[in-house]
């Protein structure tokens, strides 16, 4: 079977031409690149840290001779950073493959994460459980998280219950009702805003989004969610391929296009819900990452969503090391750095977009 | 001859409830009135009783409760003393312990020498890693942050205290629990001793007084302050009647119809830093019927008094109630 593909509807910014790329090599250098990228965070931080300190503690672990380091240094590198750098890979790698899977799904190189609506779902319930009298000791994970993770997915849900038609969910019908339920979450969330002032800035500090209070506790709830529907995505990486053809003749060729698109869409949801009630609200990365990725390695789902998923998570490690990292009293929200680098590169890509569409 | 009366009232009314607030903070032998420090050898001689209603022991390891109702222990008094809120930091200052705090966050800017203590990150989301490489041995925080570090502070098992007045009374308790804590009781009581008397003494002038209509704008789009928040408080006890009383929010935005109708006698400006001039607000269209326009009795006031809940809410009230009864005020400065 040849590797190669005749062009899709979507995502490619090379019109005429097809790659050959050797199939593992980009998720080699991909992996390669989240190692890195989280080896050159841990030595950025605000915290003064001795230098070499991961070196010395590695050394020290071996049973090698080291130096000797404060116990507080120890706490900051492997309680405070490490954690924040392993969430940031995380969530980086739910929003870009989430982002790639809606691309593919819906066949449209402008969809993001946040297209169906957990966005607005997960600020909702965020706001709820800032507001409403919750014992915090109720639950022993994060209340603002689940509440996050939670509103977030009956976003989804009611969208797509308001989006279905009998058996199917005719994909035009899915946009409205998201933009639909995205505006009435968004409208009952600036109303509770408004009547708990006294909250606004702790909200809206955790709408902004950042890592600075990620934890192992953290990590290890959202890690295997966000897992779970990476592998749901990157195993649906042919059937995407397929779909780009259209629905009608995807249903053709032997593709179950309606159980498939709810698998995907549920997965991509799933991660993206996982993803808001860690990091808050982060945009960008789900929209421009599926995007460079594809410049690099081509339109091929089978590597594509894999690859997005490794590439995303460096980017944002990076990104929130630069958050940590430049000066100011306290770190830079993150959405401020995504959407600083987001906005130009969408920009040229729509240059290309149209040059290559209306030339 | 007015003059006369002021400090002859304020002499009085002391006289008078001295024993009340006597039984409220029991005192040493010398009468609370006059706020001497305990020498420690006293402390030591005759145990006091703790400052309720907080039930520490008074001496270390202690327990105590802090605003969230959790249980905080300390070990020893503590030496180095993070402050994650500016007005924390003002109680530290207070109490003497500039010498005990190892980090501040941003916001903190008094006293101005706390400003050049090592910052460790703004004051909702506080910069973990440099809490912790300040290696403290006590957090002060407050609700706002039960979100944000406090989960994490209470994974790394760091100590922290939150501190969350609602009202005049819980500032002066939380300045007798950060002394508990510290301890630095003795000091705790005579800040807080000092500072209830010129509460007393606003309380005394402004007796008997009809209360003045007062709208305390916080932002230019008219948002204010409503019953059962801090500031609220500050007003009633100044002798003033809050425009914005019936409304049934803690931070209610009104409209210009609202204002006009309700006729304020006086304006508070805590917007003034922001940029808003007493010119401005008689510049506004439909507002020169209100009272305090015509009279042009628009006080602007240092924010930070009455935002920050710490020792210095009381120059808070003291600047509200003149704003609200100048004549029961005559010395104090426009």
């Amino acid at each position: 079977m040849t590797n190669a593909l005749p062009r899709p509807i979507s995502g490619a910014l090379s019109p005429g031409t097809t790659q050959r790329v050797n199939a593992t090599l980009p998720i080699i250098v991909a992996a390669a690149s989240v190692v890195l990228a989280a080896r050159v965070a841990l030595t950025i931080g605000k915290a003064p840290l001795p230098p070499a300190l991961a070196g010395d503690m590695l050394l020290s672990w071996l049973g090698l001779p080291a130096r000797h380091w404060p116990e507080s240094a120890e706490t900051i590198l492997l309680q405070i950073r490490l954690p924040r750098i392993v969430l940031a890979g995380v969530v980086g790698a739910a929003l870009a493959t989430a982002g790639a899977t809606y691309q593919g799904v819906f066949r449209n190189p402008l969809a993001d994460p946040y297209l169906l609506g957990v966005a607005s779902g997960a600020s909702l319930g965020a706001v709820l459980a800032f507001i409403l009298p919750i014992p915090r000791d109720l639950l022993r994970i994060g209340v603002v998280q689940t509440f996050a993770f939670l509103g977030g997915i009956a976003a989804v849900i009611a969208v797509y219950l308001l989006g279905r038609v009998g058996g199917s969910v005719p994909t035009t019908m899915l946009l409205l009702a998201g933009v639909a339920i995205s505006a009435a979450a968004s409208a009952a969330t600036a109303y509770l805003m408004y009547i708990r002032g006294d909250q606004l800035l702790v909200i809206y500090s955790w709408l902004l989004g950042g890592f600075n209070v990620a934890s192992w506790q953290e990590v290890r709830l959202v890690t295997p969610l966000v897992l779970l529907s990476i592998a749901v995505m990157v195993l649906g990486g042919r059937v995407l391929n397929v779909l780009q053809f259209g629905e009608e003749q995807a249903a053709t060729l032997g593709i179950p296009v309606e159980p498939v698109k709810l698998a995907l869409i549920a997965a991509a949801t799933l991660a993206t819900a996982a993803a808001v009630s860690a990091g808050g609200l982060i945009g960008f990365v789900g929209l421009i990452v599926p995007h460079a990725t594809r410049l690099l390695i081509g339109p091929d789902y089978r590597r594509l969503v894999l690859t997005t998923a490794l590439v995303g998570a460096s980017f944002l490690i990076v990104v929130d090391a630069a958050a940590r990292g430049l000066p100011g009293p306290s770190d830079i929200p993150i959405g401020v750095i995504t959407a600083a680098v987001g906005a130009p590169f969408f920009l040229v890509l729509l240059r290309q977009q149209k040059r290559a569409v209306f030339w | 001859m007015r003059t006369r009366l002021v400090p002859l009232f304020t002499l009085l009314f002391l006289l008078i409830s001295s024993p009340l607030v006597a039984a409220q903070t029991p005192a040493p032998a010398t009468p609370p009135a006059l706020c001497v420090a305990t020498p420690a050898a006293e402390t030591a001689a005759s145990p006091l009783p703790p400052p309720s209603p907080y039930q520490g022991e008074g001496s270390f390891p202690l327990v105590i409760t802090d605003d969230l109702g959790r249980e905080v222990r300390i070990e020893r008094p503590p030496t180095r003393i993070v402050s994650i809120a500016p007005s924390n930091t003002e109680v530290l200052y207070a109490l003497g312990l500039a010498d005990r705090v190892v980090g501040v966050d941003s916001y903190s800017n008094y006293p101005p020498e706390a400003a050049e203590k090592p910052q460790v990150g703004e004051y909702i989301a506080p910069d973990l890693e440099r809490i912790v490489a300040a290696e403290p041995d006590l957090i002060l925080a407050t609700a706002a942050h039960r979100e944000t570090v406090l989960p994490e502070l209470e994974t790394l098992r760091l100590p922290t205290v939150v501190i969350e007045p609602l009202n005049l009374d819980e500032v002066f308790a939380s300045i007798e629990l950060v002394g508990e804590i510290t301890g630095e009781s003795a000091r705790a009581r005579e800040v807080v001793c000092s500072l209830q008397t010129r509460v007393n003494a606003v309380e005394a002038a402004v007796a008997g007084a009809p209360s003045t209509r007062v709208f305390f704008e916080l932002s230019p789009d008219l948002f204010t302050t409503g019953p059962g928040s801090f500031i609220d408080d500050l007003i009633t006890r100044a002798g003033g009647a809050n425009i914005a009383a019936g409304v049934g929010e803690m931070w209610p935005q009104l409209s210009a119809e609202a204002v006009v109708t309700a006729d304020p006698e006086v304006i508070i400006l805590a917007d003034h830093e922001a940029g808003i001039t007493p010119e401005q607000v008689v510049a506004r269209p439909g507002w020169q019927g209100i009272s305090a326009v015509a009279q042009r009795r628009i006080v602007p006031i240092v924010s930070d008094l009455v935002a920050r809940p710490g020792p210095r809410v009381v120059e808070g009230l003291e600047a509200i109630a003149a704003a609200l009864h100048p004549d029961r005020f005559p010395e104090a400065d426009s």
